[in-house]
């Protein structure tokens, strides 16, 4: 790293050769937009829809509750962990909130705190599985996959049919635009900015990748692991209420099966992005282009009107090829 | 870890402040390996005192049947975790055995279609196993991978339907009694118990626990960690596939949700059964004692009258307490 950066100097442009660098350590990233263009070239070739700037608009408003997830679920995958409870936390808000909604008989003045409570849960519920996994030195796959089956279960318990009562104004966060550019849209490439900020630049974004490089290096560094380990967990389920909030403004009912297959697309999302399953490696950079990956590619699947059952089949496919493709080297 | 304590003092302050007492470490030792057979002994007689509905004999065949199609998997899904893997898969393969074995009947002949579908479930375990340890995807992510491709394939194949009729030694081997005990139970007993002894007495089973124990140190041994980890993933695979043909013997027909919990049991009787994460540390004993309470827990949920969904918190709870308690056992007994 060192060498490269005194090499980029003497080219007089220190932060091209630090983006030059940075591509170079992540092949992954190169290689992930790479199959974007070339899957949006060949679609827009092919299908006039594909091309159409509602289209556009549409594929980058469809990625803003997976990319909210695949955020959070970035920053436990660095630590060397998982969290299995996202989608079911986005859930749980979304019926929360629409069920007070509902109670309150759609009342506009509840919005606001409503929103706030939401995040609340999110916060508690992350503290929750963080403490899990800190106190308990537990699996966290396993551990936030019993979580989400805790809260399978009290989801169905709070309502097994969808939820009405949304207000209209609540629904604007889904539809206000300027422009023909969702307002939505451009406060999450904000939050991606935000988030990129916060994993290069800030003590505690480093941090993560100290502890899933080694966490007994970042121990003896001194650094607060334990704290780490829980802020990347309510980091992850604050965003994951985010989404659900998000979602509810898009479906306007709180639904029983929201985010369904959340979980697993957000590790999708990352593991494709090049982010180490096992932790300390990788860049959000990539979980971006993991996130539009799968977004753009479902869109083409309904535009090529591809069996649903298919569509299921081909996304297990290509799950298997790209976790076979990056070979992680051999621990221990 | 052990190296850790010879470090210099200054360093070590915030890292060696815990120092589990050795009774600390026996009992929670201790509470790992037993705690699914005691829970077992209390729920049967706390059963026995609040609801005498579950001692039915109705009840009772069901249990026994349900526990042996959940045993069957979970003896799969211990060998696998006793390499350090997971299996997510088994909910996959079962139901997709079934669909196979029940949609083909009509014209090709039982054992053709058995086997077809016996060789599907083995190549299925072959790929987790090579993801796994070959390619060293960690197994949670590969596993769950194969649960959706091979979710879509069978939802491709019946078209989102299954139809076709369970063939008869099916309905036998699923329903049927042997003497005073079902088929499926006697099946179960009878693959435990073969599974139990082989792991305790045979090279591979020793194999086994020495590649969950420790890989490389398995690895300088001789033996061919890569195979002992594909092996385990296969015999897992196979043993779905026939808790699937077991299973829908028993209720009679297929459906899309057939075996969706499979997953989430199996591991989590497992664990509760003392089997850990970090491989090396379980045994089939334990397992069943775990498939047993899970099962109970499950049905009592049913005969109280509660609502269903309480069942999923249930097994939630049950494998969060399971984790937790396995992971501290863990985290105790390396130090």
């Amino acid at each position: 790293m060192g060498i490269t950066l005194q090499k980029s100097e003497r080219w007089g442009s220190a932060r091209l050769g630090q983006a030059v660098a940075l591509l170079r350590n992540n092949p992954s990233i190169v290689l992930i937009y790479g199959i974007i263009i070339v899957i949006c070239v060949v679609a827009a070739i092919f299908n006039e829809d594909f091309r159409t700037a509602s289209n556009v608009a549409n594929i980058l408003r469809q990625s803003i509750v997976i990319g909210l997830i695949a955020i959070g679920q970035s920053m436990v995958v660095l630590t060397g962990g998982a969290d299995m409870s996202v989608a079911m936390v986005a859930r749980t808000v979304g019926l929360v909130v629409a069920t007070i909604f509902l109670a309150a008989n759609s009342s506009n003045g509840l919005i606001v705190p409503l929103v706030i409570l939401g995040a609340g849960i999110g916060i508690v519920l992350g503290c929750f599985n963080g403490l899990l996994v800190t106190q308990t030195h537990a699996n966290p796959f396993i551990i936030t996959f019993g979580v989400a089956n805790i809260l399978r279960g009290v989801n169905l318990a709070i309502s097994s049919t969808p939820i009405r009562g949304v207000p209209d104004a609540y629904l604007s966060i889904y539809d206000a635009k300027i422009g023909l550019v969702p307002v939505n849209v451009i406060v999450m490439a904000l939050v991606w900015l935000g988030a990129w900020i916060f994993t290069t630049r800030v003590l505690a974004g480093r941090a993560l990748f100290a502890v899933g490089g080694s966490e007994r290096v970042a121990r003896l560094t001194a650094l607060r692991v334990n704290w780490t380990l829980l802020s990347a967990f309510v980091i992850s389920a604050t965003f994951a209420a985010l989404a659900g909030l998000f979602l509810l403004s898009r479906t306007g009912v709180g639904d029983p099966n929201a985010a369904d297959g959340m979980d697993f697309q957000s590790i999708v999302a990352v593991a494709l992005g090049g982010i180490s399953l096992y932790g300390g490696k990788g860049s959000l950079l990539g979980t971006l282009g993991g996130v539009l990956l799968l977004v753009i590619l479902s869109n083409v699947f309904n535009a090529l009107q591809v069996d649903i059952y298919y569509q299921q089949l081909l996304l297990g496919l290509v799950v298997l090829i790209a976790v076979a493709a990056y070979k992680s080297p051999r621990t221990a | 870890m052990k190296t850790l304590s010879v470090a210099p003092k200054a360093f070590t302050g915030r890292i060696a402040a815990f120092r589990p007492s050795p009774r600390l470490v026996h009992a929670v030792d201790w509470a790992g390996r037993w705690a699914a057979p005691i829970a077992d002994v209390v729920v049967l007689v706390a059963a026995a005192v609040l609801v005498p509905a579950f001692y039915g004999s109705t009840n009772l065949k069901t249990l026994a049947i349900q526990i042996a199609v959940l045993g069957i998997v979970a003896t799969g899904q211990t060998l696998v975790l006793l390499v350090r893997s997971i299996d997510l898969s088994v909910s996959a393969v079962l139901a997709l055995g079934a669909v196979i074995v029940v949609q083909t009947t009509s014209g090709a002949s039982v054992l053709v279609t058995l086997f077809e579908a016996f060789a599907i479930a083995a190549v299925v375990g072959l790929a987790n196993g090579w993801l796994v340890s070959k390619r060293q995807v960690p197994p949670f992510i590969a596993t769950y991978g194969m649960l959706v491709f091979v979710q879509g394939a069978r939802l491709a194949y019946s078209k989102g339907q299954a139809s076709g009729t369970v063939p008869g030694f099916l309905r036998t081997i699923g329903f049927g009694q042997l003497g005073p005990l079902p088929m499926a139970l006697l099946l179960w007993l009878v693959l435990n118990g073969i599974v139990l002894l082989v792991l305790r007495y045979t090279r591979f089973g020793r194999w086994i626990y020495a590649v969950g124990g420790n890989p490389s140190a398995a690895r300088y041994a001789g033996i061919r960690t890569d195979a002992v980890v594909i092996a385990a993933h296969v015999i897992c695979s196979v043993l779905a596939l026939l808790g699937g043909l077991v299973l829908s013997g028993y209720i009679g027909y297929v459906d899309l949700n057939l075996g969706a919990d499979y997953n989430l049991n199996s591991i989590a009787a497992a664990i509760v059964g003392g089997t850990t994460f970090t491989g090396g540390r379980g045994n089939l004993f334990g397992t069943a004692a775990g498939v047993a309470l899970l099962v109970l827990l499950l049905n009592l949920v049913v005969v109280l009258g509660l609502p269903i969904h309480w069942q999923y918190a249930l097994q939630g709870l049950v494998l969060v307490l399971a984790t937790a308690l396995q992971g501290f056992r863990q985290f105790l007994i390396s130090r």
